[in-house]
């Protein structure tokens, strides 16, 4: 086998390996994105908010019911609602990817998509 | 020489089957890669919220599977609501309306969900009734005024839950299986199935998926989480146990890994609830008392059967941590968790061995 052969090979096997990662990465990319706050109501989006900007947004339903999202620091939280539960208000805040709040009464559901995933598929409450 | 000779032949042979594992390999994983994760959320079924996770090629495909879950659920809320009617069905409601009047003719699984309720009743010595529809609505009535104008919060007068009491005889459920019938011959007594119910119809469902043939699926049903096999990839679902302090930055207090036909369910003071006069009162009412059980800010519960997970957990929020942590040791494949109002968490024998994943 000649110099010329190993060279060959080692060239092979460089640009296979940068097409794997390259492949890797750009699975990774799209698929992760930047996260976003996605609000829907009985299952209709409502309004996407990135983590990324913090906002404070009261988002009002036709019968006068309300939600105060705000999003800061990276995270989605429920400030403020007409429901009487307030269980969407006392819940923590949320980051990760999957996490949800929810206001039953409302109908809300505030979910993130994209962003990091904590590898948890679901929690008790 | 002759070396040199045979290395032209192999180093090619030896690439060539490189090439070859090389895209099995890649296939393999690619095609794994297809199978995407799915959540379907929705909130009109048991009053609460329903969250499905499953893997499929396609959105279509993933719908589809839970479809046929949410079909199912949407039958068994039907038959177990007290609260609503539905044309053409006799549910526990009917029953309750019915109460000392006349046998009504119901569902098969409306029937199996009682005769389930019964034994549960003897099994946790009166700690989960579900004659105790009489007491129960009183509390019911109060805490929705309550966590409605904070300024109407008062509690059920005493001698109205003393007298409510009365009629809350597990033995005065009269069931006919012959002719599919449930009577409650106390005509004061109501059914509530709250505390057996929604757990049973996850594991009626989850067995139902299974024989359609669904596998990798998580149902979360308000908070009670079963499963059918694992991920995708073979590891286990994992779960957040819920803070019962919510304004803790910390979201969960543990994380547990559930194997193929566990469940998980937590029981606490900090959803349902409202204050009267700065006190909390919760919706998990002891029989004994008659006033809401506050041993615990909550206690979870792991098994492989999500209508035994939703009793006990109910039942050891009413007992000492003591008498808990005996019922659960006696009996094979429960472990529990109890979270103290200061925060320490204290564990059944195997609960950190089998579960708990840092």
């Amino acid at each position: 086998m000649k110099k010329n052969d190993i060279i060959l090979i080692a060239v092979i096997l460089v640009m296979a390996i940068a097409v794997l990662l390259g492949m890797r990465i750009w699975q990774k990319s799209s698929t992760d994105g930047d996260a976003v706050a996605v609000v829907t109501i009985d299952g209709n989006v409502y309004g996407q908010y990135p983590l990324s900007e913090d906002i404070t947004e009261k988002i009002e339903l036709p019968d006068g019911s309300y939600n105060i999202l705000s999003i800061s620091d990276s995270y989605a939280s429920v400030i403020e609602a007409s429901c009487p539960d307030q269980i969407c208000v006392h819940h923590n805040h949320i980051k990760y990817q999957g996490e949800t709040i929810v206001c039953l009464p409302n109908k809300l559901v505030v979910e993130i998509h994209g962003g990091e995933d904590n590898g948890i598929d679901g929690s008790t409450y | 020489m002759k070396i040199k000779k045979y290395l032209s032949v192999i180093v090619p042979l030896f690439l060539f089957i490189a090439l070859i594992t090389g895209i099995v390999i890649y296939r393999s994983v690619s095609e794994q890669g297809q199978q995407i994760r799915y959540t379907a959320t929705f909130l009109d079924v048991f009053d609460t919220r329903t969250e499905i996770v499953g893997f499929a090629k396609n959105k279509d495909e993933f719908a589809k599977k839970a479809q046929l879950i949410k079909d199912e659920l949407i039958r068994y809320n039907q038959l177990y609501d007290i609260y609503n009617d539905y044309p053409g069905i006799n549910n526990i409601k009917t029953i309750n309306d019915n109460a000392g009047i006349k046998p009504v003719k119901v569902d098969p699984e409306i029937i199996s969900l009682i005769e389930f309720s019964i034994d549960t009743y003897y099994e946790t010595d009166g700690a989960v009734n579900i004659a105790l529809g009489s007491v129960l609505s009183l509390w019911h009535k109060e805490r929705m005024i309550g966590m409605d104008d904070p300024d109407r919060a008062k509690l059920p007068d005493y001698d109205e839950l003393k007298k409510a009491a009365c009629h809350t005889n597990i033995n005065d459920i009269v069931i006919d299986k012959d002719n599919s019938t449930v009577y409650l011959s106390d005509p004061d007594m109501s059914l509530d199935v709250g505390s057996t119910g929604k757990g049973y119809a996850v594991q009626r469902v989850l067995e139902y998926a299974r024989e359609k043939g669904l596998d990798n699926i998580l149902l979360s049903l308000g908070g009670n989480i079963s499963c059918i096999g694992t991920r995708i990839d073979g590891t286990c679902f994992r779960l957040g146990i819920q803070n019962p302090d919510m304004d803790s930055p910390e979201q969960y207090v543990e994380m547990v890994d559930i194997n193929d036909g566990e469940c998980v369910v937590s029981s606490g003071d900090y959803q349902r609830y409202y204050y009267v006069d700065g006190v909390r009162y919760c919706h998990i009412i002891d029989p004994e008392t008659l006033y809401p059980a506050d041993g615990f800010a909550s206690v979870s519960i792991i098994t492989d059967d999500s209508g035994l997970a939703d009793s006990y957990s109910t039942a050891l929020y009413t007992m000492t941590y003591e008498e808990g942590l005996e019922f659960v040791s006696k009996r094979d494949n429960v472990e529990a968790m109890w979270i103290m109002h200061d925060g320490t968490k204290k564990y059944s024998e195997g609960f950190i061995r089998k579960y708990v994943k840092k």
